[in-house]
Formats: C-alpha cells, sequence, structure tokens
C-alpha cells in the first residue's frame, strides 16, 4: 500500500485466470469497489497463472517459479499486490513462504525464472485490505447505502486461511474477518456451522458427485442458519455453490459418494419440507461495492447463475 | 615451581573420537609446571580416580587438572578423590574438552589444538589458585511447603512425620486441590475423596504441620538452610481461631447463585462459603467481588447470625516471616482452557470447537464433577445445557496436547488413562449409552494401566476412533462432531448429546511469577525445571528447593505422590545434619582498598552484598565498606565485574588467574 497523490492508497493488482473468465464479475466489481473507495489499482502487465492447484500437484517446482515469476512481474508495479481469488492469493503466499524457508529451493527458482525472487513484496488478500489496510471504521464510515436487513453467511472455505503459518489473514479455524466486513457494511452475519468447510473445489470437473455433496451440506447449512445469502472471496467456491446449485438443489445428494459414513444416520441435508428455495451468492467485493453505492449495473450481478437482484429488491437495496 | 598433575579422559570415544588425547597428554607434560600427565579411558571410574590419587602421591602434586567432561558433570568426583589423596579440593580443576571441544567440532586436527589450548590455560588457572575451606551454615530444620494439593500433603506428611516442622501455603481456602474434585480414580476405580480427604484431616491436625490456607508466597529472601518466606494470609474476613465450622452462615447467606469453582462453574454457592463440605479447614471464606456487604455496605447477615462472632468485616491481609530450610513446590498445574486464542499467546485456541458458545462441551475435570457423589448433579451423568441424561457421549484426547501447530508440543500423559476412566464411569451410569473416543495414541505405560485401557474397549464397549476432531456444531439438541477415522480411512460424524474433552495439563497460573521469586528456572510453558531430567529429578538447580508433582510436569496421582515422597527424602537428608557445607566460591572485599561506592550491592541478584561501618578504637567511624555475606553469596562474579577499583573478587575466580589463563594463549 503506498499513499498516492491521487488516491488513498495504490495497489498492484493480480487477477489471475478465473477473473478474466468464469469469475469475472468479481473483477469488475473489485474495480468498480476500489474506484468508489478511492484506492488505485494497477494490473500487473502481461501477469500468467499461478499454476492454481493443478501445477503443485503435477510439479512443484513448476509451481513455485509459476507464481515466482508473476511475483516479479508484480514488482515492476507500484504497491502491495492486491489478490482476489483465494487459490491465487494461497498460492502467491506459500510460494513466497517456501523460497524464504528454503534456500534450495529458492535457487532452483531463480535458475528456473532468470532472475530473483520477490520474496518482500506483500501480498493481500482483497478482505485484509478492505479490514486493515483500508479500516474497518473508515469502511463504516464510506458506506452509503448500508445493507441493512441482509442475512449474510459468510464462507471462507478452504484456502483463504489456511494453512495457519502461510496466509496469515486471521485464525486459521475460527475466522472473524468476513463478519467484521459485513458488520461494517451494515449486513447481518448470521452464525453457522459450515463457513470453513470445502465445496468440493477443483473436483466440479472430475468428480462432480463429490461437490454436489459437499457443497449442498454448505448450501443447507446456510438456509438452517436463516441466510438469505452466501458471501464467498473465492472463485472456484462461488463456480460450485452458484453454478452447481440447480444441481444439488435437484438431484441432492448422490448415492456412493466419496463420504461414507461409517456411525449415526448419514445425514442428508435439506429444509425441513424438503424444498430448498435459491440461495444467492456474493462476492465480497459486490456487498461492499453495493453498500458504497456503486451503481448495480456495475456489479456484474446480471452474469451470476442464481439471480440476487429478487433478493435486493426484496431488501430494498436494488 | 608447580607441580601440576594433568589427566587426560578419552571418555569412552565421548573425547578421543575427535581429539587426539594421547597428543593433549603429551603436550601437556610439557608445560612449565606441569610434573606429571596422562591419559585415560574413563577418568571418573574407579581406576581412574586412582590414578589420581596414585599421581597425587608419587608426584608430590600440589596441583590437579582433569581434562574431561563439563565441571557440572563431575568436578565434586575429582575434587573429592584429590581431596582424598590430600590435596586441597578447590586446587583440582576440570578442562572441559568434552562439551566444549569434541562434541561440538569434527575437525581432529583442529579439536586436538583446542583441546591442548583448553589443557594450557586451565593449568595457569591451577598454578593461581588458592587452598579454600568449605562454608558451613546452620540449617534451620523447618520445611515450606507451596500447594496443598496432594504432592504437598504426600510432602508435608513425610516430613512431619520424620519429627521435622512443616509449614504449607495453600492458594484456596482449602487443600485438596484437584485430587479432591475427582470422582475416582484410575487404574483401581477407588473414590478420590475417599483417599484424599483423610489425609487432608491428617495435615490440619499433625502437630508438626503449621498450614495457612488463603495465603500466597510475598517474598522469598535468604538461601538452602536458611530461607526466610513472607507469606501474605489474605483478609479471610472470618476469624479461623473463633469459627466453629458450624455453616448457620452459608445457610443464611441471601447471595445463593455464584458459580462454585470447586464444581467448574456447574454448582452454587454462597458469597460466604466453604469450597466444598469436606474441605480442610472448615473454615469459610467471604467472596467479598460477590458479596452484598462488601458490594453496597447493606447485609451482615452471616454476622448476626454467628454465635462465635467470627465474621470480621473490616479483617486486612496480614505478612508472615517464617524461616525454613528447605522448599517444596508442588504448586501443581490447570487445565488449558479452549477458547479463541487469547491476544499476546502463543497458544492458539479451539474456536472451531465451538467450546464456551455450546454448553454441552466440556472438560474433563467438568465430567469428573458430574460423575462426583458430591459433584452438582449428585454422580448422575447430566448435561449441562437442559439436563437430560447423555445417551451418546463423545470423548475428544490431545486438546490441546501434542498440536505444535496450536502451541503445545507435549503430551499431557494423563489424559489417555482418564477418558478410558471415564468412558468407563459413564457406562457404569448410562447403561444404554455409548461412548465414542477420539484419539491420537493410546498411552498406557504404567503398572496396570494397559490392561485398564483394553478394558473399557473391550468390556465397557467403549468406541475407540484413531483420529481427530475437525469441527464441532450444534444442531438441534445435538452437537455434530466432525472428525477422521484414520484406521479406516473416512471422515465420520457423530451426532452427540454431550462432548467431553480431554485438554492440555498446563503450568498453574502465576508459576513464572512465583518461579521468579523463589530464584527457581521454568520452560517455556512455565514448568519447573529440575536440576538434571535422569538423575536430580526432584531437585531444583537452586539449592534446597525441590520440585513435587505436576508443578514440574504433567502426571498422575501415583507419580505425584511418589515424586513428593522423593522431594520429602531430599528435605530430610538435608535436615540430617546441623550444618551445612557451601562450596566457598565467594566474593570476597578488599576493606583497604574499597571507596564504599557500593556499586556492587546495586548489581548483586543475590542481595549477598550489605555495608559495612569500619571504626577506629574510639568509635570514630574510619570508612564505610561494602561486605559480602559468604552464606548468601551465590559466586555469580557479577560484583567483580562491576567494582570499579578492582577491590572485590571471587575465590577461585581471581583477576589474577583469569589474565593468567588469557596470557598463556
Amino acid at each position: 500500500m503506498t499513499p498516492g497523490k491521487k488516491n488513498l492508497l495504490t495497489y498492484s493488482y493480480y487477477p489471475g485466470c478465473s477473473l478474466h473468465a468464469s469469475g469475472r464479475e468479481y473483477d469488475i466489481s473489485t474495480q468498480a469497489l476500489f474506484k468508489a473507495l478511492n484506492l488505485g489499482l494497477k494490473e500487473v502487465p502481461d501477469w500468467f497463472c499461478c499454476g492454481a492447484t493443478p501445477a503443485h500437484n503435477v510439479d512443484e517446482l513448476l509451481s513455485l517459479s509459476l507464481c515466482a515469476k508473476n511475483l516479479s512481474l508484480a514488482d515492476q508495479v507500484e504497491g502491495d499486490l492486491a489478490v482476489a481469488c483465494a487459490a491465487c492469493f494461497s498460492r502467491l503466499k506459500t510460494t513466497q513462504h517456501h523460497l524464504k524457508e528454503d534456500d534450495t529451493k529458492r535457487h532452483q527458482v531463480e535458475t528456473a525464472i532468470a532472475g530473483p525472487a520477490s520474496l518482500g513484496k506483500p501480498v493481500k488478500h482483497i478482505l485484509e485490505i478492505l479490514a486493515r489496510d483500508f479500516g474497518l471504521a473508515r469502511l463504516e464510515e464510506s458506506v452509503k447505502k448500508p445493507l441493512l436487513g441482509l442475512k449474510v453467511a459468510a464462507y471462507y472455505g478452504c484456502l483463504l486461511t489456511r494453512p495457519p503459518e502461510v496466509p496469515e489473514l486471521d485464525d486459521c479455524e475460527d475466522p472473524s474477518i468476513m463478519e467484521d466486513i459485513l458488520r461494517a457494511l451494515g449486513a447481518e452475519p448470521v452464525k453457522w456451522s459450515h463457513r470453513m468447510e470445502c465445496c468440493g473445489a477443483n473436483f466440479t470437473l472430475s468428480r462432480p458427485g463429490v461437490v454436489l455433496k459437499l457443497s449442498n451440506a454448505i448450501l443447507t447449512s446456510a438456509q438452517e442458519a436463516k441466510a438469505d445469502c452466501i458471501m464467498v472471496a473465492c472463485p472456484l467456491c462461488h463456480g460450485n455453490l452458484d453454478i452447481r446449485q440447480e444441481s444439488i438443489n435437484k438431484y441432492g445428494t448422490p448415492e456412493g459418494s466419496l463420504m461414507g459414513n461409517i456411525f449415526g444416520s448419514d445425514y442428508i441435508p435439506g429444509s425441513e419440507d424438503g424444498a430448498r428455495r435459491e440461495m444467492p451468492i456474493f462476492y465480497v467485493t459486490q456487498l461492499a461495492a453495493l453498500a458504497m453505492g456503486v451503481p448495480t449495473d456495475k456489479l456484474g450481478l446480471e452474469s451470476v447463475i442464481v439471480d440476487p437482484r429478487p433478493l435486493l429488491y426484496e431488501k430494498n437495496l436494488l | 615451581m608447580s607441580r601440576i598433575g594433568v589427566f587426560v579422559c578419552h571418555c569412552g570415544e565421548n573425547i578421543s573420537r575427535t581429539v587426539d588425547v594421547e597428543r593433549v597428554a603429551k603436550e601437556a607434560g610439557e608445560i612449565p609446571g606441569v610434573a606429571y600427565s596422562c591419559d585415560y579411558k574413563y577418568m571418573c571410574s574407579d581406576p581412574g580416580q586412582n590414578l589420581l590419587k596414585k599421581a597425587v602421591a608419587e608426584h608430590n602434586l600440589d596441583g590437579a587438572l582433569v581434562a574431561a567432561c563439563s565441571p557440572r558433570m563431575h568436578e565434586k568426583t575429582f575434587r573429592k578423590a584429590a581431596s582424598a589423596a590430600g590435596l586441597n579440593p578447590y586446587l583440582c580443576e576440570m578442562g572441559n574438552i568434552r562439551e566444549h571441544c569434541s562434541w561440538v567440532h569434527e575437525d581432529r586436527e583442529e579439536a586436538t589444538a583446542k583441546a591442548s589450548d583448553i589443557v594450557k590455560f586451565m593449568v595457569e588457572r591451577v598454578k593461581k589458585g588458592k587452598s579454600l575451606a568449605p562454608i558451613t551454615v546452620p540449617v534451620t530444620k523447618k520445611a515450606l511447603i507451596i500447594g496443598g494439593g496432594i504432592a504437598g500433603i504426600q510432602a508435608a506428611l513425610d516430613i512431619a512425620d520424620a519429627g521435622h516442622q512443616v509449614v504449607m501455603v495453600e492458594r484456596e481456602p482449602s487443600i485438596g486441590g484437584h485430587m479432591a474434585q475427582l470422582s475416582e480414580t484410575f487404574p483401581t476405580l477407588d473414590c478420590s475423596q475417599c483417599i484424599m480427604t483423610p489425609k487432608m484431616v491428617d495435615v490440619a491436625n499433625h502437630p508438626n504441620i503449621t498450614l495457612y490456607t488463603y495465603a500466597e508466597i510475598e517474598k522469598v529472601d535468604g538461601y538452602i538452610g536458611n530461607f526466610q518466606v513472607t507469606v501474605r494470609k489474605k483478609a479471610r474476613s472470618v476469624d479461623e481461631s473463633k469459627c466453629t465450622g458450624c455453616g448457620v452462615c452459608m445457610t443464611k447467606c441471601p447471595k445463593k447463585k455464584i458459580p462454585n469453582d470447586f464444581d467448574q462453574g456447574h454448582g452454587m454457592r454462597t458469597a460466604i462459603y466453604v469450597p466444598f463440605p469436606q474441605a480442610v479447614p472448615n473454615t469459610p471464606v467471604i467472596d467479598r467481588q460477590n458479596c452484598t456487604m462488601f458490594q453496597s455496605g447493606k447485609c451482615g447477615v452471616c454476622q448476626k447470625v454467628c454465635g462465635p462472632g467470627a465474621v470480621d468485616f473490616e479483617q486486612q491481609d496480614t505478612l508472615t516471616v517464617e524461616s525454613v530450610g528447605a522448599i517444596v513446590v508442588a504448586t501443581g498445574f490447570k487445565l488449558y482452557s479452549i477458547e479463541r486464542k487469547p491476544e499476546e499467546s502463543a497458544i492458539q485456541g479451539y474456536g472451531e470447537f465451538g467450546y464456551g458458545t455450546i454448553p454441552d462441551i466440556i472438560d474433563g475435570m467438568t465430567f469428573e464433577r458430574l460423575a462426583s457423589a458430591s459433584g452438582p448433579t449428585g454422580g448422575r451423568i447430566l448435561r449441562p445445557s437442559d439436563g437430560k441424561e447423555p445417551k451418546q457421549v463423545v470423548f475428544i484426547q490431545c486438546v490441546g496436547s501434542r498440536a505444535r501447530e496450536k502451541g503445545i508440543s507435549y503430551c499431557s500423559k494423563v489424559c489417555c488413562m482418564y477418558t478410558a476412566k471415564h468412558t468407563m464411569l459413564y457406562h457404569h451410569k448410562v447403561h444404554d449409552g455409548q461412548a465414542y473416543v477420539f484419539y491420537m495414541d493410546a498411552r498406557t505405560p504404567g503398572k496396570g494401566y494397559d490392561e485398564f485401557w483394553r478394558r473399557a474397549v473391550e468390556e465397557e464397549e467403549a468406541v475407540y476412533i484413531r483420529g481427530m476432531v475437525s469441527r464441532m456444531y450444534q444442531r438441534g439438541d445435538k452437537i455434530v462432531v466432525m472428525g477422521s477415522d484414520t484406521l479406516v480411512g473416512v471422515q465420520v460424524e457423530i451426532e452427540a448429546d454431550l462432548v467431553v474433552m480431554a485438554t492440555a495439563v498446563q503450568a498453574q497460573d502465576g508459576a513464572d511469577l512465583l518461579a521468579q521469586k523463589l530464584g527457581i528456572s521454568y520452560d517455556k510453558y512455565n514448568f519447573y525445571s529440575e536440576a538434571h531430567a535422569k538423575l536430580k529429578p526432584v531437585e531444583c538447580a537452586t539449592a534446597g528447593i525441590y520440585l513435587a508433582g505436576a508443578c514440574q510436569g504433567p502426571k498422575d496421582i501415583p507419580d505425584t505422590v511418589s515424586q513428593a515422597s522423593a522431594a520429602a527424602a531430599k528435605v530430610m537428608t538435608l535436615f540430617a545434619k546441623d550444618q551445612l557445607e557451601r562450596d566457598p566460591v565467594v566474593a570476597k572485599v578488599n576493606e583497604k582498598y574499597c571507596v564504599g561506592c557500593l556499586a556492587c550491592k546495586k548489581v548483586c541478584p543475590y542481595g549477598a552484598v550489605e555495608e559495612r561501618e569500619i571504626r577506629d578504637r574510639q568509635g570514630n567511624l574510619v570508612k564505610v565498606v561494602a561486605n559480602v555475606n559468604p552464606g548468601v553469596c551465590g559466586g555469580c562474579g557479577t560484583c567483580q565485574a562491576t567494582c570499579p577499583s578492582k577491590s572485590v573478587e571471587l575465590d577461585g575466580y581471581t583477576d589474577e588467574q583469569i589474565m593468567a589463563m588469557i596470557e598463556s594463549l
């Protein structure tokens, strides 16, 4: 974060592949939110994929090198590196963590990318920028349209806080940063059980049954907690909960899924009357931008599957 | 010319592997003043010591240097041998060529050269050494026991039965500690109260024991054999000499809904209270924070109903000084409280377990109170939220323990056994209930321990699931426990009515502060450190202070009692002599040069320096000088380094000796 003349704080920005594709609305709303908060955001030139989950499953050195190269590109742009995607955030931070701890690996990576690895560039998730750099008090003051009456289930997923030594975002198993932001925006975070559970992540392509089961548990838990919607900070979580929601609601839990349960009843969630209403899934930046008074056509609300607009209309937020 | 003998030890292979000991011995022989040198495989063995004794006699040696391990290890051994051979023991020194040389170096050539150097400068030190005589100090044959749990009680009774006076100081209003809270004890399932309360009464009735309850250690001065301990007796608001323990005050007290710590907050007590009916002494105490009289000045019912007039609202804390010769520290443990990570703490909490927010997730000690006949439920297993009998109970072991990522890496040692016990107690009381245990390993070394655990599994139908719990949350009136079964390789969800967590055993609150008052060392978890893990397990590095029980590390009752008796035996050994010999390595002031600036007094960590006035025969003050009390001096040498006029020196570490050592290199 660099205080600038024009902007309050200036950040370099690594959007990552999802934000230019399936999670475009996350990118749009992030840009709009930063503009509304008078925060500078400059995209890293020529950035490329961080390798995400596939790279480090196949070749650790490749995965570290991809991130190291991106970090050195980011070094050319002023300001701490803002990252919106939880996976990119995790990979970039993990790379810095590993290379700081292991000189041999750092040497290998620096040979591979033909240059020094940038280990000092602060990598910050959007949540961190909102809650810490910008600050909750200032965020609350900046709100033009408080999200009154909106009950939100804040969903963290796996990577934002884990493993504990890497992201340094919040308590690894019992965080509160999303709830804090929601309160600052005037919304009401609900207390619910599945905010730290996995959604199934990239099994969405290879083993969709896993995703249906896990995401179903998350949606059910949010509904049981009387949430109106779920807030996420990861494009993959959004994809699973939003895009797959129709199949989740329709098919429920498939038989013979991965999750065996050897004790007690196999709990198959669902609302009491068996029916489940649609649950809009928001990005944190969409809700924050909405509260900052950003025009609703600049939030990417139209490009998601579960249309959130009826809910917002019902709550007088549109 | 000196006649010094140099003895180079191989220490088996510990030294000779890296250091050419024969060459070191040969080179030592060439140092001026060295009359004899040799090397030997084990200098500390009987033949090794005889070698030294023989050499002293045959070569008429006036000093000896044993180049071997650290003086902390064997200085005493060799000084004793030297003394037996007629040499002043303080003219026998050790050169450390093991810890300081062979163990930390790899290059044989360089290590040998360094060992030779060590020998060379230590020889110079021996040359400039002086014959010293041990200091004798009287021993006060009275022991202080800090803590009135089973450890303190055992040590106190052992020492008192041996005929010595004992002072016991307990922080709480009653002695008994954690053991008084337990229901039944492993591995025999005998009732804890039945074996504990008679011992508590023995302490109270013993003619040799003075008991201070509701009291804390304020200050500790002095040294082995001669400690002065200031005890703060907190204001009880009840005069112990008048109170008959009739209990009318408690029945009449209008404040009746104060959570009782003894029942882990699940039972209720009054503002004037005894922690439990079998308390010793059976004298109530007024909890001033919760007493209407102290808060608003309007009540005083207890005073009005008290026949003997024992209630005293004006009572103040009092300070008492006790002179004792030995101290046994037995301050026990507390259980890890699993909540959100406390600020500024290295220890992570367990927010994901919902502890503190879900009422039916309790810790092991709370379960003990539920299972205890004297507990808040009268011994029935009823869950805290709605008082129903739980039919599915999940026990989780290793909560906080063995969790490096959460800040504690050690094993709490007692949980495997007490969890097995809990499943049995539960099974005995709720026949149609099912107990599940999540565990990492079942660690049951101890007499009859493994058999006990197997009984829980095989006969008492507890289901043991090897794996940890990741999360717990409330669904309706059930607690969903999500965990893994690593033997089967599946994730597990259990809907429990009650969850009992075996939380880590931690050092007591304030353990570090007490250690600072006592001048004893403690580890990063605030457990007190013994002088040697294997050979001095009950002694502190600070002479005259001994450890008993869980304040030194997690321990079960049998181990605690053993250690307490061991500490008592150490105290009795100390008390067996009237005079105590101390090393004469103490500071001495040269009064001729001392200008009385007393810079030494300011830096002395032992408080050993006092002012001394020098007067002429007419009684006129000539000058003020510093004076070191040899009984108190710890021999650290800080005064020597501080003195601007070089007029205070440590015997055995004089400037002359140190300069000679440096010049020899």
